[in-house]
């Protein structure tokens, strides 16, 4: 059976545009796919990474016990009222040689292999468990341990003496364990040992943490807390101190926020390409339907009603947007996997099932009908209400009315008649052209600067993050920092080392917030570093760091209860100010403190500052050292390396224990890693928007020509060369580039803004600099020119060979 | 609205005039027009260039609105009705021709002439067509039914334009300057086709400046400056036979 009439007419219409009907289906087929992409992405990493995470039993809480936990009172602990499990184990911050250098290494100690109950990880490859003397390697840490399954590891921990020669440590498994940061990302090595293997390395036998899960609320920080509390008092009357309890955020993967945050932002942007794309339909239906005023006038004429005509071409838009819908979600769905498996690489974890959720293709297929549709709806009813006598009496120029001029265009006249003996002819018809199509211009330039704006965001942002990153190198005038548990006189002995400038010994201690009879808790997962806290002193007068006061000041000679603290400690202490007085637990006493500054510290955890005499005092650790900064009179990062090599060697030679050697250059590196991906997620998103904006401009210049056909075929009578009409058209869509590039850089400064105030505090809790970068700026310029050129090319050809007859034949 | 009633007076306008706002206070382009045309009747409006006729031929369909006063077509106020109603009433009870034919080139001629019907559901699809082969039979180009009207001649495309203006059997046939765009012998076939409709019992309405026409219309309106100068009835002596 034969459509009626009317549906043949709508069939033939798109067959007749099918150039601008490909534009208008490109556009939001584009946009769709980046919908479903991200909220496909999104549906997969918001269901896998809580169920790789949860699925690892992470504890509640992790107690540091004096003395160790024996498995008598893990027996007992499971008992407890409010625990739902409990388990002994430790992790040992130990080293590994890699090449010449050494790197931290995170020893998990496992009480049982055969019974891992919290904190699980699997198997991947080899022996489990590993045999004593061996050890299982996590499968992210191969590329910074530079080690693989069959080799060895040379390991020192804390408790061996920098004289001791190192242990070899087979690797004789790959494990995964999906509740770790990647080792890759963090620059630190994981490998998981029996607690016999804890003791060939040189390490005490016993295991010093407590991990729990609570039975009640166990998602609640406050309830866990509060279990906590109850814990170590019942663990306190059996003769066992808590010296600290880690509490990491509950059921969250250390980088779940981030993850999500950036998701978040990649939604909005991918619902605005959307937006994008549904108002290139909007022009371009407009366009259409103004072309076919006179259709539409004949088939009123005849008896159409307005809801007819406008349902005739909602047709026409829900016919597009299911093209659309069809092509986008399975190219949305593949995108969506690719991009959540990027995402679990980054994470370290793995996506059991690939399968989008059903509401992902149900909001694509809304999104896909329905917006179009909505920014369709008002050119189609004004145009769709056109009278007969409009309809007839239509010119295709936008004007006020008969006799009318609007005030916009005779200012424009003014302007132009001025100029009219200073500049050419073809320059004033450009001009004058360009603006005649008044809301389809400003829609298109709509389109145009938010793909230019979004473009130069995103490289801004990147370089607002570069520079941030730079920070670590600004803010920090030393090479090489060491964590160590050594005497004083180790400073000495490495001013000896060739190549070794300066140093300075500084007080480091873990500490956290105190808090009255309640046990000392940080916010760390079970790496040690996320949401840490600790108490550092440096000495009066360094000068080897220079962080920017947010407020109060720095520390000053004299200063007996002064603290700094870092930005970082904000989150932890919301709301603290300069003038407040806080408790920080140090070795379970209490110490009070006076904040007289607040800096922001890119690169590091929590860290409170007080002078190192001040630090002695609270500490009682006269005539040892905990952190070494250290000035290199090197030169090139190469031989940077080779004094940070010997320091490491005058370090092995000495007494004490050498907990981490972090050349500056590795703590750089590692934020750089940090963020790498969410930057090339910006671009693509950028590149979204710009095809979407460039679609956009094909689709206005060559409804512009069409338009004017015979205006073009009267300029031709009147002696204008084709060469003269393609450089109308051509240089009718530079000009609309040009002022495009304008508002895309007037409007990238506050998009720049508000990303890099997303993506900063995200990423480190501050707002990324604002940085215009001038070769993304210029880079669009260039672009947005090429792209009008390129875009123009057809129409103008097309009208550049249009044969008199054949412009004014047309009507 | 009857379609068949010789002598009752079909179309009324009762003080109209229309204004066209503009600089200066605005165009007068019909000024208190009064005028009865009957049913069955071939009424020729002619006039010079911006005299009014198409205005006139114009409010008669209910494409343009008058200012002031009162357009009735078969006891239909035109002139009250919303645009929804008004394409409606159009679409069953007059035919409008259009100079340049206006033929949706995206159709065939005969989905042309079917649109109207299917627009204001008269017929079913199948009888829908039948008719408009019919129809198209009966202006003499039914071998063109299924070609796209760029592939037809002007005088052929203005054929399928009245088989189109017949396609709901209305009462009242408009035709503004049919012949405009036509050679002399085209022209004077779509006039005879326009009359043969008239003695079918159509009132046929056509808007002309082709002086030369004249003696085949019953009666002729003439238009200066948008008001009416002169209206003369021709013998039907004058006007021959023309069958349909």
């Amino acid at each position: 059976m034969r459509p009626r009439p009317r549906w043949q007419k709508l069939l033939r219409d798109v067959a007749m545009e099918r150039g601008r009907v490909m534009l208008m289906t490109a556009a939001i087929t584009v946009s769709l796919i980046g919908v479903g992409a991200v909220l496909g992405a999104y549906g997969i990493l918001t269901r896998e990474l809580p169920a790789n995470y949860l699925g690892t039993r992470p504890a509640s809480a992790a107690l540091e016990i004096a003395g160790g936990v024996d498995r008598a009172l893990v027996d007992e602990v499971r008992r407890h009222p409010g625990i739902a499990e409990a388990e002994a184990g430790d992790i040992v911050l130990a080293r590994a040689q890699v090449g010449e250098d050494w790197v931290p290494l995170l020893l998990f100690v496992i009480d049982d292999f055969g019974d891992l109950r919290l904190n699980r990880f699997t198997a991947e490859n080899g022996a489990w468990p590993p045999p004593d003397g061996t050890m299982l390697m996590e499968r992210s840490a191969g590329p910074v341990l530079k080690a693989a399954m069959g080799q060895s590891l040379r390991v020192k921990t804390p408790h061996a003496s920098p004289r001791s020669v190192p242990i070899v440590v087979p690797i004789v498994g790959i494990v995964h364990d999906p509740g770790l940061a990647p080792a890759w990302q963090e620059r630190e090595g994981y490998g998981y040992i029996t607690r016999a293997t804890l003791t060939l390395l040189g390490e005490p036998a016993t295991l010093g943490e407590l991990r729990v899960t609570v039975s009640d609320h166990p998602f609640e920080l406050g309830a866990i807390e509060a279990q906590v509390n109850q814990l170590s008092r019942w663990l306190a009357d059996k003769g066992k101190t808590v010296i600290e309890a880690r509490i990491p955020p509950p059921g969250k993967h250390p980088h779940q926020n981030q993850l999500v945050g950036v998701l978040f932002l990649m939604i909005a942007f991918s619902v605005m390409a959307l937006g994008l794309s549904a108002i290139l339909v909007a022009t371009s239906i407009a366009s259409i339907m103004g072309r076919q005023a006179r259709e539409i006038g004949v088939m009123k004429a005849i008896g159409a009603r307005t809801g007819q005509i406008a349902t005739l071409y909602a047709a026409f838009v829900l016919a597009l947007g299911s093209v659309s819908v069809l092509i986008a979600l399975p190219v949305g769905v593949a995108v969506a996997r690719a991009l959540a498996l990027m995402s679990a690489k980054m994470l370290n974890f793995t996506i059991a099932s690939p399968a989008v959720p059903g509401w992902v293709f149900a909001v694509q297929a809304v999104a896909g009908l329905v917006v179009p549709l909505a920014f369709a709806a008002l050119p189609i009813i004004r145009s769709s209400r056109i009278t007969v006598r409009e309809a007839m009496d239509q010119h295709g120029v936008d004007s006020a009315g008969p006799g009318k001029e609007r005030p916009s265009a005779a200012v424009l006249s003014r302007f132009l008649s001025a100029w009219t003996n200073r500049v050419s002819r073809t320059l004033i018809l450009v001009v004058r052209n360009t603006f005649r199509r008044r809301v389809r211009l400003v829609l298109t330039l709509g389109l145009l600067s938010a793909g230019g704006a979004m473009f130069m965001t995103a490289l801004n942002v990147s370089h607002g993050w570069e520079r941030i990153v730079d920070r670590v190198y600004e803010n920090r005038a030393y090479d090489v920092e060491i964590r160590l548990n050594a005497p004083t006189t180790v400073v000495e002995t490495l001013r000896t080392v060739a190549g070794v400038g300066h140093v300075e010994a500084w007080g480091f201690k873990r500490t956290a917030l105190w808090r009255a009879g309640q046990v000392d808790i940080v916010r760390t997962y079970p790496d040690g570093s996320h949401g840490s806290l600790t108490l550092v002193g440096p000495p009066i007068g360094t000068q080897l760091v220079h962080f920017p006061l947010l407020a109060g000041r720095w520390l000053e000679a004299g200063d007996s209860d002064a603290v700094v603290l870092n930005h970082m400690v904000l989150s932890q202490l919301p709301g603290t100010k300069v003038g407040d007085e806080i408790s920080l637990s140090v070795d379970g006493r209490p110490t009070q403190w006076r904040v007289v500054g607040i800096v922001e510290e890119v690169g590091a955890a929590g860290v409170a500052y007080v002078t190192d005499q001040a630090f002695l005092r609270a500490t009682g650790s006269a005539g040892r050292v905990g952190m070494l900064r250290i000035v290199t009179t090197a030169t090139t990062p190469e031989a940077r390396t080779d004094v940070i090599r010997a320091i490491e060697r005058a370090l092995a030679t000495g007494e004490g224990s050498v907990e981490a050697v972090i050349p500056l250059a590795v703590l750089r590196t590692a934020m750089g890693d940090h963020v790498s991906v969410l930057i090339n997620m910006l671009l693509a998103m950028a590149a979204l928007m710009v095809t979407v904006g460039m679609l956009g401009l094909a689709s206005t210049m060559g409804s512009n020509v069409l338009e004017r056909t015979r205006e073009i075929g009267i300029m031709k009578t009147l002696g204008a060369t084709p060469g003269r009409i393609a450089r109308l058209i051509v240089g009718e869509a530079l000009l609309i580039g040009s002022m495009s590039w304008l508002l895309a850089v007037a409007l990238a400064l506050p998009l720049t803004g508000l990303v890099g105030q997303t993506v900063g505090r995200l990423a480190f809790r501050v707002r990324l600099p604002l940085i215009v970068d001038v070769h993304a700026v210029l880079g669009w310029l260039v672009l947005v020119a090429a792209f009008a050129a390129l875009a123009t090319a057809l129409p103008a050809r097309r009208a550049s060979r249009l044969t008199v007859w054949g412009a004014l034949g047309r009507v | 609205m009857s379609k068949n009633n010789d002598g009752v007076q079909l179309i009324q306008l009762r003080d109209v005039t229309k204004v066209y706002p503009g600089a200066g206070g605005g165009f007068t382009a019909l000024g208190g027009i009064n005028l009865c045309l009957s049913a069955g009747e071939l009424t020729a409006i002619v006039g010079k260039s911006g005299s009014g006729k198409s205005t006139l031929a114009n409010l008669i369909t209910g494409i343009d609105r008058p200012t002031t006063g009162e357009v009735l077509v078969g006891g239909t106020a035109v002139h009250a009705l919303d645009e929804s109603r008004l394409a409606t009433w159009r679409g069953r009870h007059v035919g409008v021709v259009f100079q340049f034919f206006q033929l949706l080139p995206a159709l065939t001629v005969a989905e042309n002439v079917m649109l109207p019907m299917d627009l204001c559901g008269t017929y079913a699809a199948s009888a829908a067509r039948a008719r408009a082969r019919d129809l198209l039979a009966r202006v003499g180009i039914a071998e063109q039914a299924d070609k796209l009207p760029a592939a037809l001649s002007g005088g052929q495309q203005q054929r399928a334009a009245i088989a189109r203006a017949l396609a709901n059997d209305p009462a009242l046939v408009v035709a503004d300057e049919p012949t405009g765009n036509l050679d002399s012998r085209t022209a004077e076939s779509i006039l005879d086709l326009l009359r043969a409709l008239a003695r079918a019992g159509k009132t046929v309405v056509v808007v002309t400046h082709e002086r030369d026409a004249l003696r085949k219309f019953a009666r002729v309106v003439s238009l200066v400056d948008g008001r009416v100068a002169e209206q003369t009835h021709a013998t039907p002596a004058l006007l021959g036979e023309v069958r349909l």
